[in-house]
């Protein structure tokens, strides 16, 4: 039995041009395209190339189109979604990712190829990335690479550092024979023996931001006041979670110069709140950032407070909470914010 | 324990305890409750308990308790010597609504239920209904002081049995004693006051408290009790002190390839400045008690990951090895970071699991502790989904657990 | 929010946690329970370091900064 392929890569490799075609809507088309063709090659008889999709890299970019991509993959019917080789390019690496995961995602194998440095690695979920080279010029080696991982992403085998893998690879629960504290005194004993590197948690990686450029001038900016410390109303009417927590809330602060002891509590999981119920203001600094407005040091505080509850929060949650706020703080004119984080 | 029973007298015989309900509530009644009622759930019933507050194993030293849990049932004295009653695969467990709990579930069947310890014990559930007008503080007061009463008492049915096994536990060594590695556990306490805390010899363990030295026989006797309501998964049960895990690997090797030297108690500050204060404290004590390595464990979510690796810094600037217990966080898919705090001078670290990870929990026939499990939006009879992290003591920082993490393919 | 380009004070009290994961402005604060507060200091003293900790806020998020910075209160103008 011959195994589906859908392929998906970006405008340029689709033949429809370079960055002034970047604006192309996904589209689809029956059979290999592009660098599709020599990987239907490599791939031999059992497998086949059934539909390539593409998008414009600007839109690819946006999360907004992933529906419409997922829905073209989706009708081709694939046993197995290949994107890339991606290189170094940024947004058709992000595109190449988020398809890989959002397929893994539905439950259908899937596989990208990006260069390891392209800024789009982290965004492939659970789906596997193999690595391709920097620059087009080495399509044939990267090609061969996905080639090879697409055949064992299609049996189901995993992919090792031999495969080219590169990116994060998903950690699963599993259980062992020994307990949790013995496994630690058997560590113990290989650290009295000279290992230095035994461990059983590698060492994160956090991406790196730029910063923002600073406000010219605080007297006459908008200013925002956001926390992770679970304030709330008293009755948490909206029940933000105390732990975990999946969403974020937002809370009027018009009209009001105090949050008032009674009337706001935290929920938070994470910590005593004895002191936060006693003075909400220990969490929000509400007292003192309307005495500054009053007095002109911050032009104007900003109507409302975002909140959500910084207790075991997932990174990728807190990731997306970031993005969020940052979209709406923008969209009401926010210039700056204040972030209070227990 | 083999088989257990509700019945007019509380009773041992041969492998079964019989439990009288009347004395078992009376034991825990108090002026803060209206009502208290106890049932078992048993390994493989069709049950689920929820809202878990505390589980306590059954233990005495002689009629009366006889000193155990000195500080609540005993006096508040130093423990640890002579012969500890046990009735090994039971539990006294409390459940039900106190308004700072985190809501915490035990499944005695299905895939939960081998990752909980209360999952493979007879656990004895007390439910209660406070008294109109009682003071949180007083019920939960109450539950903490009547499980203890009567996990002691429960014990004590069996003091004239001839036990199945006897467990001879090995004493400190000799402070001279250099024939093996002297390795011992730093046990970092979340203790920060009312349903937040940890007792120590029935006292309130402060939350800037200086590091302590105890013998490891303490904890056998019940010296460490647990007041703390949050962090369902990161929480170290009554129980799990009682059986302390790390001690009893450690013991497990004892005289074979390393000595157990002790236990450091150490809080887990809430700020910056105290807890580099204790981590840099502990590692000093940890040297003067000459101490060759040391196994760190903590309480709680992320911010306890910085009392681990502040101390496992701080031991190995002074040349001692370390190893920490590491609950992971890596989100729903395990792609995110694992952990929040890392340590900088070394890092071996075991994995206790991914907090993050779903599991699918089946229909329950019958529930315990509470009619809903509000954060699956669920009744507790429902079959739902669950991240690890709610499964109570799944995580188990102290290393009770058979969890880890692996890459997967 | 910083890389959308709102600039972001965050006061906090564990800074090192927040330099090692890159936030661009670290207020330093005195507690994980109260980042505005100090429970300690009795009503009115308190209110004034809140004062502080905001000013300092304002002049962090009116700062230019390429790497993690903190920006703590000056001891003298406590």
């Amino acid at each position: 039995m011959t195994t589906r392929v859908v392929h998906y890569i970006n405008q340029f490799f689709a033949g429809l041009g370079g960055e002034d075609t970047a604006t192309v809507p996904p589209a689809s088309k029956a059979g290999a395209a592009g660098p599709g063709r020599k990987l239907a090659q490599l791939l031999g008889d059992d497998f086949e190339i059934v539909a390539t999709v593409w998008c414009g890299d600007d839109h690819a970019a946006g999360p907004e189109v992933m529906d419409d991509l997922l829905a073209l993959v989706r009708a081709a019917g694939p046993d197995v979604v290949v994107t890339g080789p991606a290189f170094t390019s940024g947004r058709y690496g992000l595109a190449c990712a988020r398809v890989a995961a959002a397929a893994a995602a539905e439950g259908i194998a899937a596989v990208a190829c990006m260069h390891p440095d392209n800024p789009g690695i982290d965004e492939a979920g659970t789906a596997p990335v193999v690595a391709s080279g920097e620059v087009a010029r080495q399509m044939g080696p990267s090609l061969e690479t996905l080639a090879a991982a697409v055949r064992k992403v299609a049996a189901g085998e995993p992919l090792g550092a031999d495969d080219g893998r590169v990116g994060k690879i998903p950690r699963r629960n599993v259980t062992v024979d020994r307990t949790s504290a013995e496994r630690a005194v058997a560590l113990v004993l290989a650290r009295l023996g000279g290992d230095r590197e035994a461990t059983e948690v590698p060492l994160p990686r956090f991406d790196q931001v730029t910063p923002a450029q600073p406000v010219t001038d605080v007297t006459t900016a908008l200013v925002a006041l956001v926390t992770e410390g679970a304030l709330v109303p008293d009755a948490n009417p909206d029940s933000l979670e105390s732990a975990r927590a999946t969403r974020w809330l937002r809370y009027s602060l018009d009209g009001r110069d105090v949050l008032p002891a009674g009337e706001f509590r935290s929920v938070h999981g994470g910590f005593s709140t004895v002191w936060a119920n006693e003075d909400p203001h220990r969490i929000v600094p509400l007292d003192a950032a309307r005495q500054l407005e009053a007095e002109g040091a911050i032009g104007k505080l900003h109507g409302e407070y975002l909140v959500t509850a910084g207790n075991g929060t997932s990174v990728g949650n807190a990731r997306r909470f970031g993005v969020e706020w940052a979209a709406d703080l923008r969209r009401q004119g926010v210039q700056a914010a204040l972030l209070t984080a227990t | 324990m083999r088989a257990v029973a509700l019945g007019d007298q509380t009773t041992y015989d041969a492998g079964t305890l019989t439990v009288s309900s009347a004395e078992a509530a009376a034991l825990v009644a108090d002026p803060a409750l209206a009502e208290v009622r106890v049932s078992w759930a048993s390994p493989g019933d069709s049950t689920r308990i929820v809202k878990v507050l505390d589980a306590v194993e059954p233990r005495t030293k002689g009629p009366g308790g006889g000193g155990i849990f000195p500080g609540f049932v005993g006096p508040a004295m130093p423990q640890g010597r002579g012969t500890t009653h046990v009735l090994r695969g039971t539990a006294v467990v409390t459940a039900g609504f106190l308004p700072r709990a985190q809501e915490a579930v035990v499944d005695m069947s299905g895939p939960a239920a081998p990752l909980s310890p209360l999952g493979t014990t007879h656990n004895l559930v007390v439910e209660f209904a406070p008294a109109p007008g009682a003071a949180w503080e007083a019920v939960y007061e109450a539950l903490r002081n009547g499980s203890l009463a009567l996990a002691a008492r429960l014990a004590e049915a069996a003091l004239g049995a001839t036990p199945d096994a006897v467990e001879e536990l090995p004493g400190l060594p000799d402070a001279g004693d250099r024939s093996l590695p002297r390795v011992a556990a730093i046990t970092n306490l979340q203790t920060q006051g009312t349903f937040k805390e940890i007792f120590v010899y029935g006292r309130s363990f402060g939350s800037i408290a200086l590091p302590t030295l105890i013998d490891p026989g303490d904890l056998d006797d019940g010296a460490v009790v647990s007041g703390q309501l949050g962090h369902p998964s990161l929480k170290n049960p009554t129980w799990v002190f009682q059986n302390h895990p790390v001690v009893a690997a450690l013991r497990a090797r004892h005289g074979v390839d390393l000595l157990c030297a002790g236990v450091v108690l150490s809080p887990e500050p809430v700020d910056a400045t105290n807890k580099e204060l204790v981590s840099a404290h502990a590692a000093r004590l940890c040297k003067a008690a000459g101490f060759d390595a040391v196994i760190v464990t903590k309480e709680g979510g992320g911010n306890a990951d910085a009392d681990m690796a502040l101390k496992m810094d701080a031991l190995e600037e002074l040349g001692i090895p370390t190893v920490a217990l590491y609950a992971e966080m890596a989100g729903a898919d395990g792609t995110g970071p694992s952990i929040v705090v890392p340590p900088t001078k070394a890092t071996a670290m075991v994995s206790t699991g991914n907090y993050d990870e779903r599991l699918s929990l089946p229909a329950m026939e019958r529930a315990l502790g509470g009619d809903r499990v509000d954060v699956a939006a669920a009744t507790a009879l429902d079959a739902f989904e669950l991240p690890a992290a709610v499964v109570y003591a799944s995580l188990s920082p102290l290393g009770w657990g058979h969890l880890t993490c692996q890459e997967a393919s | 929010m910083e890389r959308a380009g709102i600039p972001t004070a965050l006061l906090c009290n564990l800074t090192s946690i927040a330099e090692r994961v890159g936030a661009p402005r670290i207020v330093p604060t005195r507690g994980i329970p109260y980042p505005t507060g100090d429970p300690s200091l009795g009503a009115e003293k308190e209110r004034a370091w809140r004062r502080r900790l905001v000013e300092r806020g304002l002049e962090a998020v009116a700062t230019a900064v390429h790497k993690p910075t903190l920006f703590p209160v000056d001891r003298e103008t406590e």
